[in-house]
Formats: structure tokens, sequence, C-alpha cells
């Protein structure tokens, strides 16, 4: 028998659970913003980026990821305490992994759509989109429902990169809080991010082209199921320590 | 998925059959792997690996029914939900063996674990989210069991112990568990991803099945070779393959079979075949 306990491990990490679930609600919400088109969009037949939900909120995940995992190891080297204000600039760091991945993604992915598709990035969920006010109608091919990712899906689609890497980085954050291996909190932290992104991306049935798709309205019955998935996800996480807390080296 | 139906999956093979040879040919292999290389012959660990891959097929089977309904995103994204729910599970009951200092209770802590977050993620699924799907509860609970087997066999594999501490150190330190998530994600999502449609058949796709879980076998002995013993690994390998060939085989026969227009290895259709 060692001196870790279940009791002692969950009453001791409270805050660890409570930002799991914050976390866990993050990449809830940054899926609605996602714009994802699916095999149509590979098509250029709909507007989004061609492929699926999880591929995408895993790839962004997994970048801003590294980026949190990398800023931690420098906030913490030389044994150094991470608290609320290191904690912060280690979430900022993961969003902007994350925004980076997926702007990459759909500026490449409209390069590809403009130059090699030829087809002009529009949107057929609105006549007028919503940030340059430009007409999208007349730009939507016959027989498509819309094509490539016009503006107001790129600014939608950089927000859900920033909710899904601060989400990332805030689990992996507190799982290091919990047990402090890198090795453990980082292939956690990937297990409640997939949970958590495939919950919404059955919310929205697998395609949405962001914030200004009425789909978007259905963001609260996601918020209620991840909620109640990352509280599930976190009181499991807390309790499993890290080999050398096995040991009694902490 | 624009190819997906609207109905209940045609089986020959009840689910209960192969959730029965899923759990318990998963779990015995599991154990009997971990004791024998507990009390010092490593040389059995290949039998985990087989467990994985009747896990495997429990999982794909559970895909295969709950995605013949449509899901909307893609038969992928259950499979990483599995995993990432057999991941949590499997790990929180290795780690518990490790808390009350009885191994051997990590896989069945898993397991129950995984169905009981399986059964609230579907419930959550179905009642929240409102995909109204039937069988989505119990596919949940038997895809999130065969991600904790899948993940646990092969876990058991690298490492050749239940210990969690050493499979801290010798699978998720060493950056394995990542081969072995993406692995195991991919037996079970990619045989109904692959075999998908009207046409579909139960048997060609759990055949599948057996094949890419015995490439996930393979390389978990391939990384055995370094972590416990290469005798071990290379046993694990070549049964591994075995049980790959013989099952791609049958797959291609399979399909030979169900070829509505006849098959050419190149070239036109023959004549009449249209």
């Amino acid at each position: 028998m060692t001196d870790v306990t279940i009791m002692g491990m969950l009453a001791g990490n409270l805050p660890s659970i409570i930002g799991i679930i914050i976390g866990g609600l993050c990449i809830a919400v940054g899926v609605h913003f996602v714009p994802v088109g699916g095999a149509p969009a590979a098509m250029a037949q709909a507007t989004g980026i061609g492929t699926g939900t999880v591929q995408l909120a895993a790839g962004s995940g997994l970048t801003g990821l590294l980026a949190a995992g990398y800023m931690y190891m420098v906030m913490s080297a030389g044994g150094a305490e991470v608290g609320m204000s290191q904690i912060a600039l280690i979430c900022a760091t993961g969003a902007v992994g994350a925004m980076i991945m997926i702007s990459v993604t759909m500026l490449v992915g409209n390069w590809v759509y403009i130059y090699g598709v030829g087809v002009p990035p529009a949107s057929a969920k609105r006549d007028y989109d919503p940030i340059t006010k430009d007409p999208q109608a007349p730009y939507v091919a016959a027989g498509t429902v819309g094509q490539g990712l016009p503006t107001v899906c790129f600014v939608s689609g950089a927000i859900g990169g920033l909710l899904g890497g601060l989400g990332g980085s805030l689990i992996y954050c507190m799982l290091m809080w919990v047990n402090a291996d890198p090795a453990i909190s980082s292939i956690f932290a990937i297990g409640i991010f997939v949970v958590n992104a495939v919950l919404p991306s059955y919310n929205i049935q697998g395609t949405i082209e962001g914030f200004h798709d009425p789909k978007f309205k259905r963001v609260p019955k996601a918020i209620v199921a991840c909620f109640v998935a990352s509280l599930l996800c976190g009181i499991i996480a807390v309790i499993i320590p890290s080999a050398a807390m096995l040991a009694g080296g902490a | 998925m624009s190819v997906a139906a609207g109905g209940e999956a045609v089986s020959t093979e009840t689910a209960n059959q192969v959730d029965t040879k899923g759990i318990v040919v998963g779990l015995v292999g599991i154990y009997i792997a971990g004791i024998a290389a507990d009390a010092g012959i490593p040389y059995l660990i290949f039998l985990a690996g087989i467990g994985a891959v009747f896990a495997t097929k429990m999982g794909a089977d559970a895909v295969r029914r709950v995605c013949s309904y449509g899901i909307g995103t893609g038969v992928p994204s259950i499979g990483m939900l599995a995993l990432g729910m057999g991941l949590i599970s499997a790990m929180f009951g290795l780690a518990l063996g490790a808390i009350i200092g009885v191994p051997y209770v990590g896989p069945i802590v898993g397991l129950v674990v995984a169905l009981v977050i399986g059964f609230i993620v579907g419930t959550l699924a179905n009642k929240v989210i409102k995909l109204n799907i039937p069988v989505m509860e119990r596919c949940l609970m038997e895809i999130a069991g065969a991600g904790v087997l899948v993940m646990t066999g092969l876990a058991v594999m690298i490492a050749g112990s239940m210990d969690f501490a050493v499979i801290s150190e010798k699978v998720i330190t060493t950056g394995y568990i990542a081969p072995v998530f993406i692995l195991g994600a991919l037996g079970i999502l990619h045989p109904f991803n692959a075999s998908l449609g009207p046409d579909e058949t139960q048997d060609r796709t759990l055949v599948h099945a057996y094949s890419v879980g015995a490439i996930g076998m393979t390389i978990a002995g391939v990384c055995s070779i370094a972590t416990i013993n290469p005798i071990a690994g290379i046993i694990s390998i070549v049964i591994g393959l075995a049980i790959w060939y013989a099952n791609f085989m049958g797959f291609v026969r399979l399909v030979k079979r169900d070829a509505g227009a006849g098959y050419v290895g190149t070239g036109l259709l023959p004549p009449g075949a249209m």
C-alpha cells in the first residue's frame, strides 16, 4: 500500500476538476466555430474545410498541446512553481499554436479551392458575409451549398482554434498539477480532448460553417453534454497519480 | 455520411455472441499474458495481442451497428471516441490497481469504468444531443469496452506487465502509447469505414477487423522487442503476421464473393458482367 488514496486525490484536486471542465467546455464551443465541410467540402460542393470535425479538432488540439507543452517546460525550468499567471501564458501559447494550425489549413485550403478547383469562396447560409458585407448568393455555384472559405468562415475558424487550443492547454496544465508527469498528462489530455470534440460534432451532425450558421444555435446542448462528460473525465483523471507518486517520491 | 443507410444492420453473428467472445477472449488473453510475464515467462505476451484482436472485432461490430444508422460525422469520429474513452478508463483501471496494491484488478476495473462512461456518453448523445439512435447506448458501451481491452492488451504486450508503474515507464513515457492509440482506433473504425455501403456484409467487415487488429498486434510486437525480450517480440510478430495474412486473404476472398458485377485483376469487366 502507498499513501496515495482515492479520496485524498479527489479532495486535493478539486481546482483541477473545475479546470478540466472549463477546458472541456472551451473545446466543445470551439468545435462549433470551426468551419467543417466534411466530404462535400472536399469536392468543393459545400463551404468549409474538406475533412471531418474530429480530424480538425485533433490536428489543432495536438498542435496546441505541443506548443503548450513546450511553454510548460520553459516555465517550469529549474523547478519553478507553475501558478496562475504561468498557466495563463501556457494557455495563450497553446491557443496561438492551435490558431496557427487551423489558419494555415484554411489559407492553404482556400488556395486549393481558388486556384486549383477554380471556385470563388462563398457561403450559402447567408446572402451577405456578416463581416465584409460582400454578397454571397451570386457566387454560389448551382447545385452546391457554397464552396471555399469566405472571410466570415476564416475568422470563425480562427476563434475555434483559439478556444480549442485554450481548452486543450488548460486540461494539460490541470493534469500537470495533479501528476507532474508530462507523458501521462499529455496522453490524458488527448483522451479528454477527443471525447469533448466528438460529442459536439454529433451536435452539429458533422458540418457547420461557423458562428453565422443556424446550427450554431445548438451550442447549449453541446455545453450540457460536454459538462457532464468533462466532469466524469475530470474525476477519473485526477485520481491517476504518476509513477513517481506511487513510488513515494512526491 | 452521405452514404449512410438508415436502419438496423443485418447480422449473422449476433451482438451478444460478438461481445461475449470479445470480452472473454480479451480479458483471458490479457490476464494469461500478464500473469505469465510476471512469473518470468514473457513468451506468452502474444496472448494479450490475440485478446486485443478479438476486442477490436467487438468494437468494429459495434461501430458497424451504430454507424449503419448514419451518425452524420463520418465513421472515424466514433473510433476516436472509442479510444478516447478507452484510454481514460484503461489508465484509470491500471492506476487504481497500483493505488490499492493489486495490479491484477486493472483490466477489469478499466472495463467496468469504460462501460459506465460509454453508457453515460451514449445517453448524452441520445437524450441531450438527440441523435435518437436506438442502439446508441449499448454500442457506445461496447465501443468503450473494446477501446479499453485493445489499449490494455497492446500496452501489456509492450510492457510485459500489468503494473501501472511499468506501463507508465515502458509504454507512456517512451511514446509507444501513440501507435497503440492510433492503431487501436484504426482497428475499430477502419473495417466498417472501408466496407460500408448497401452491399456491406457482417462477415466481410469482421474479417477485416481481425486483419487490422493483427496489424496492431504486429506493431506492438515490434515495440516489445526493445522493451521486454527480442524472442518474445519476434514470437508476437510472427503470430501477428500469420493472423493478418490468413484474415486478409479471407477478406480478399469475401470481397470477390460480394462483388456484384464480377471482378478482374485489371482492365475492363468481362462482357456480360455489366
